[in-house]
This record gives structure tokens, sequence and C-alpha cells, in this order.
């Protein structure tokens, strides 16, 4: 029995330049190691992951005949597998190499960063513990398992079809789950794009069409992923599908039903709040798949048991009241999440009057006016009396690099700010005059910064400051804005006709709960958390879950297709080996009842 | 009888957590002090879950292998560790 056998345990203890050595005592370290455990052999080394100290590790391990050992450095993630193949390599099984973090204590700029004596008194006891794990620990069979050629991606916006064509042209089946009833999502509402000003369901289209005919794509709209287990290779997945009360098969998109619908509500999903939509409707023509649905929530049958109009003229007979929820059981070798952002409502920043003032949009608001096949057909014209707003105003980082909100640069609202006030001039309202009020201008995207000295050109003004305050007139619901521009040193009173405020991108709103279903770790802004931010961008804590686009964080279109084919790379990867390897009790660990969270 | 250690995977929210680690602490005290064990903390230490492919708490491993998901009947813990110990 391999635990029976004499256990000769290494302790290396790496300086890390002086990322550890500078904010703790490495002899006291040293010392403690030594008293620690009986017949532990303790050795420290400047930098053990470099040429010269993975030659020492190994030289160690072989003349102190070391049948196991605890590093005592960085993450696992950076790491772990460094020292196991050097472990190998002088004869060490992989399993029996451990990476104990401690450089988070003690590294400058470290969050969890402590004083010298807590540093070590905290790594005392992980080393301890380590050691102690090490020494117990017996070694696992690893055994091969058949990998699923399959693949979920959850969210089918431009990110999660980019990754899922990929993998689906590859020879995967791939199982696209959609929250709403279309896919596309967010960039089919942009209208335009930047740089090049492209028309977006233009450029978009090609991929959902392509998406909705491939022979080995699985496309579920309306859909959630509700649980999910297993391991990379095997995961199962539930996915439920909400009723749309109208048989897919059956329905063929020709509108009547619409027509026929006396229900008229807001349509808060595709127009942004600003146009109307029926209770039984299609997101917009380019929708995929091109089929009715029906909002019980606002449905005259479902609130109050009458009408069934729909039911009565839709030539296909594809409405069907009595749709119930649906549940799959998939599997997939791999996931691949890519739920995208959502924008920032800025009612809390009361001083800029959203949802008190009807003047006062967000940009994504403004997106959808200005589309030509938006509620306003392309027409710009003020939410409160429809007519042409001569003065706007668009007000930067609302939501954003803001400590009493989010922290954090959402990225693209430079770019979208430009982009809507070149269109603005160029297009729709020649004569108006467009302010754009900043912190700084960030566009260091390819051909952002000429984009920007375009819009200059364009006399768009830019004033260097952030308006304090914004005041509604009562009568003509005009608006007065205040700022201090630095550039003349005085205070600016500015009337507007329209405010449009540059809102922050943040985590869509299942992400949460997703991260739970998944495991899956979200960072301190509740975006998913890639395995390392500079080196494993689409990696998570999870082997064989990847993520990608907006879901990791605030980024363009060009950034979110790079990184979609970078998941669907890890994923093609993992999966084309066919087999993988794995620790038994991975595949064969008891389930018992479901008393967890 | 050998010294255990049990890794007891939890969270903060977790509902079944608190039965294991009553178990684990009668445990202790009955097998007078031979169980070594350490509470990860998932929210804090995602990545050695990670290592066991845990996909649902509460979840024990003992002696490095990942022996539960979900809370254990205490008699089918107890006899996995006792089957560690006499190994």
């Amino acid at each position: 029995m391999e635990s029976k056998k004499e256990q000769r345990i290494g302790v290396f203890i790496c300086h890390c330049g002086k990322n550890i050595a500078g904010g703790i005592n490495i002899d006291a370290l040293m010392e403690s190691s030594r008293q620690m455990q009986r017949g532990v052999y303790v050795v420290e080394n400047k930098f053990f992951c470099s040429e010269d100290g993975q030659v020492a590790f190994q030289k160690a391990i072989q003349d102190h005949e070391l049948n196991r050992v605890v590093v005592v450095a960085c993450a696992p993630s950076l790491h772990l597998m460094t020292f196991q193949r050097c472990g190998e390599k002088a004869g060490i099984e992989p399993q029996f190499v451990d990476l104990i973090d401690i450089r988070k204590w003690t590294m400058h700029g470290s969050p969890q960063k402590v004083d010298p004596d807590q540093a070590v008194e905290n790594s005392k006891k992980l080393i301890d513990m380590g050691v102690k794990r090490m020494r117990l620990k017996r070694l696992i069979p690893m055994i091969e398992i058949k990998a699923e050629q399959s693949v979920l991606v959850v969210g089918g916006g431009v990110a999660g079809l980019e990754a899922g064509l990929d993998l689906a042209d590859k020879g995967y089946r791939v199982h696209v789950v959609e929250r709403l009833p279309t896919i596309g999502g967010k960039m089919a509402l942009l209208y335009k794009v930047f740089p090049t000003n492209d028309c977006a369901p233009c450029i978009l289209a090609p991929k959902t069409a392509y998406a909705n005919i491939h022979p080995n794509i699985n496309l579920l709209s309306n859909s959630e992923v509700k649980s999910a287990e297993g391991y990379i290779g095997n995961f199962k997945i539930n996915v439920v599908q909400n009723p749309r009360y109208v048989d897919t098969e059956r329905c063929t998109g020709c509108g009547e039903c619409i027509e026929k619908c006396p229900r008229l509500v807001i349509d808060s999903e595709y127009s942004a709040g600003l146009g109307k939509r029926k209770a039984i409707y299609i997101p917009y023509d380019q929708a995929i798949p091109k089929k009715a649905v029906i909002d019980a929530e606002n449905c005259l049958y479902f609130r109050k048991g009458a009408c069934r109009l729909c039911e009565e003229v839709c030539p296909a007979e594809a409405i069907d009241f009595e749709q119930q929820t649906r549940t799959m059981h998939l599997k997939a070798g791999a996931i691949i999440v890519a739920t995208g952002f959502d924008e920032y409502d800025p009612t809390e920043k009361s001083e800029y009057g959203y949802g008190r003032y009807g003047n006062v949009i967000t940009q994504f608001q403004l997106a959808r006016l200005l589309d030509i096949d938006g509620p306003t057909k392309g027409e710009l014209l003020r939410p409160t009396d429809g007519r042409e707003p001569k003065n706007v105003v668009m007000i930067q980082c609302v939501g954003s690099r803001d400590k009493s909100t989010n922290n954090y640069c959402s990225n693209i609202c430079c770019m979208y700010a430009l982009k809507h006030a070149q269109l603005i001039k160029e297009m729709v309202v020649p004569e108006a005059e467009i302010y754009i009020c900043y912190i700084d201008m960030r566009t260091t995207g390819k051909g952002f910064e000429e984009y920007y000295s375009r819009t200059r050109e364009l006399g768009i003004h830019f004033i260097r400051g952030r308006p304090s305050e914004i005041i509604e007139e009562t009568e003509t619901k005009n608006l007065i804005l205040k700022v201090e521009d630095p550039d003349i040193g005085r205070l600016l009173e500015i009337d507007a006709d329209l405010v449009v405020l540059s809102c922050a991108t943040i985590p869509s709103s299942g992400t949460g709960q997703l991260s739970q279903i998944l495991r899956i770790e979200r960072d301190e802004n509740g975006f998913f958390k890639e395995m390392h931010p500079k080196l494993r961008p689409v990696e998570t804590n999870v082997r064989g879950i990847y993520i990608c686009g907006a879901a990791q964080g605030p980024k363009d279109i060009p950034d979110s297709i790079i990184q979609a084919r970078a998941a669907a790379s890890f994923a093609d990867g993992e999966l084309r080996k066919a087999k993988i390897k794995l620790p038994e009790f991975m595949v064969k660990a008891r389930k018992l009842n479901e008393g967890g969270s | 009888m050998e010294e255990v250690y049990v890794e007891e995977f939890v969270s903060p929210g977790c509902v079944g957590c608190p039965a294991v680690r009553e178990m684990l602490e009668e445990l202790s005290v009955e097998f007078e002090g031979k169980l070594i064990i350490e509470e990860v903390d998932i929210t804090v230490d995602a990545t050695r879950a990670a290592q066991y492919g845990i996909m649902s708490i509460p979840a024990v491993a003992i002696n490095g292998v990942l022996k539960f998901m979900g809370v254990p009947h205490k008699e089918e813990l107890k006899k996995a560790i006792l089957e560690e110990m006499d190994r």
C-alpha cells in the first residue's frame, strides 16, 4: 500500500523575488516548517518557477529521495501544473505535488495583503495543514472517460453564436440555450456598430441565420438552464423551455395574430420602453426563430379568461394556450457561458432625473430611436412631445468609474456615444448641436482614435466634466444642465432638448443564479471570473466550463468574437481527445440526498 | 489506527453544510483527535473544489479522495472514515 511506504515530504518555499520575501520572514517560515513535522525536508529558492529553480527543485527531489512535495508560493491556478510536470520528471506522481498560495498575503498590491507577522502566522498554519494533507493523501487511480461530443452554449448573443458555430462547424453537436424568445442578443438591437458604422443586424444576420439552419445546432429559445451536474466530458444539464403558447412547428410568422390582438403594451425588451407591441408579438423582423410568442402577463386570455382572438385568426392553428413548460435533459462534454450584459438602470442616480424627466434617456434607448426598424422608424423624436431635439447632451460614465455604483470602466460607452453623435449629425438631425460631457475619452481599439477625430471634425462639442445636476422646465420639458468646463475655467449652463446617459455595462440579470448552478466564480463586479486575468482569460475554476463575451467583463464586439473563438478552441482542445483522463472519485463520487445548496 | 484528513467543502449560504459540520464534530470527539478536519469555503477557495470536480456542496473528501456530495448519513460517513483509518 503506497500510504504505508515511507513518506519523504519536501517543502519548497519560494521567495518569488520580493513578492513573498519582501513581506514575510522566510527564515522564520523555514524554521517553523522544519519543527512542525518530523522528517520534512525544507528548502528555499528565489524563484522555483525559473529554469534554475526548476532544476534545483528536481535535484532536491532526487537527492533527498522525496516522494511528496508541497510548494509554498503562488496560486495553484498559476503554477501547479509547472511543478507537477517538474515533479513527474523527477519521478514523483503529479497528484503528490501540491502548491499552496502564501503570496496573496505578501505581494504588494494584493487585496488580501496583511502585515508581516500576520503573514507568517497565516503561512505557518497553511503549510502545517498542507503537509498533513499531503502526508495522508492517497494515490487516486485515474480512469478514462468517453467525452461527449457535444457542447452547451448558454446565451444566444453574438459571442455565444460565434462559439457555437465554430464548434458546430468542427462537428460537435451544439445546444444553444437562450432565455429570450429570439437569439441575437444585444447586438441585434444596436442599429449600427462602431468603428465602421455597419448595420448591426446586417452583419449579425448571417450568423443567426446560419445557426438556425446548421445541422449540428439545436437552438433552444425561451429557455433557461435549471441545474447541472457532472464533470468535463460528461456534464448533465437540465434546461427548461418556457411556454411560448405558440406551436413553433406550425407558426409561419405571418403576423395575422399580431394584427388582430387588441392588447397594446409597452415594449421594454426590444424598444427599450419607447415603443409598443401587442401581447402576442414577434420581437423584430430578423428574429430567429421568427415565431410569435404570447406575453402571458399581458394577454387578455391569461389575465381575464377572455379574447382568444389570435387563436381564431391563426391560419396555421399554431396558438396553443395549453402549452406547458418543457424540461429537457441534455448531455454536454463542455459548457460555454456567454450570457452577455445588461445596461445599468440609472434611476438611482437621481441627479440626472432618469425616470422623472421624460426627455432623459439612455444610450440603449437612443440606439432604438435611431434604428430605422425601431419604434420611431429612425426618426429622433423626444419621448415627451415627439419633437425633433436640436440640443442633445450626452453624459458619460453614468454608473461607471463611480465609487457609489460601479468602480470599473464599462469600456464601450465612449465609443457608442461617439457613434450616436455621428449618426445624429450625419444622418438624422444635421443641424443639431451635440455635447458630450466626459471624464476621459477612452478610444483604444483599432481604428477607434480615428473615429474619435472624425466625430470632433463633425463639430460635436466635448466638455470635460460631469454635470452636477439636471433641472427640467415644467412646461416645455426642456432640460438645463450645469457643468464645469475646466478648459475655459467656468460653469456652463446648457439648454438641452434631450439628455442621453451613457450607462454602465453590468452583468446580465441571471448571472448570479447561473454561477451557482454551474459552480463558477464571479469577480468583485459580478461578472464571471476567468482563471487568470491575463494568461487564462476564458477558462473558469471548473474544468470544461469556459466564458466569453461581456459575461466575462465589459467588451465590444471584436473582443467578444475573439474570446468566443478562444473558448471554442479550449472546448475543442479537450473534447477532440475523445477520452479524458480524470481522477476516479470525480466520476464515481457517491451522490446522496440533495441536502446541499 | 492512523490519522485521517477530512476536507469539508462548504459555503456561507449552504443549507446542508451545518448538518455535515455537526456530524464531523461528533465523530472528531468519538475518534479522539484522530480526525484532522479542514473546512474549505468554496467561495474563498474555489480552486480546491475545482480540483475535486465538486459541483454541489456540502461535499466531503477523505485523505484526498472525494467521498460524498450531498449530506451523507452519519453511519456512512463514519464507515468511510474507518475504512481510511484501517488502510
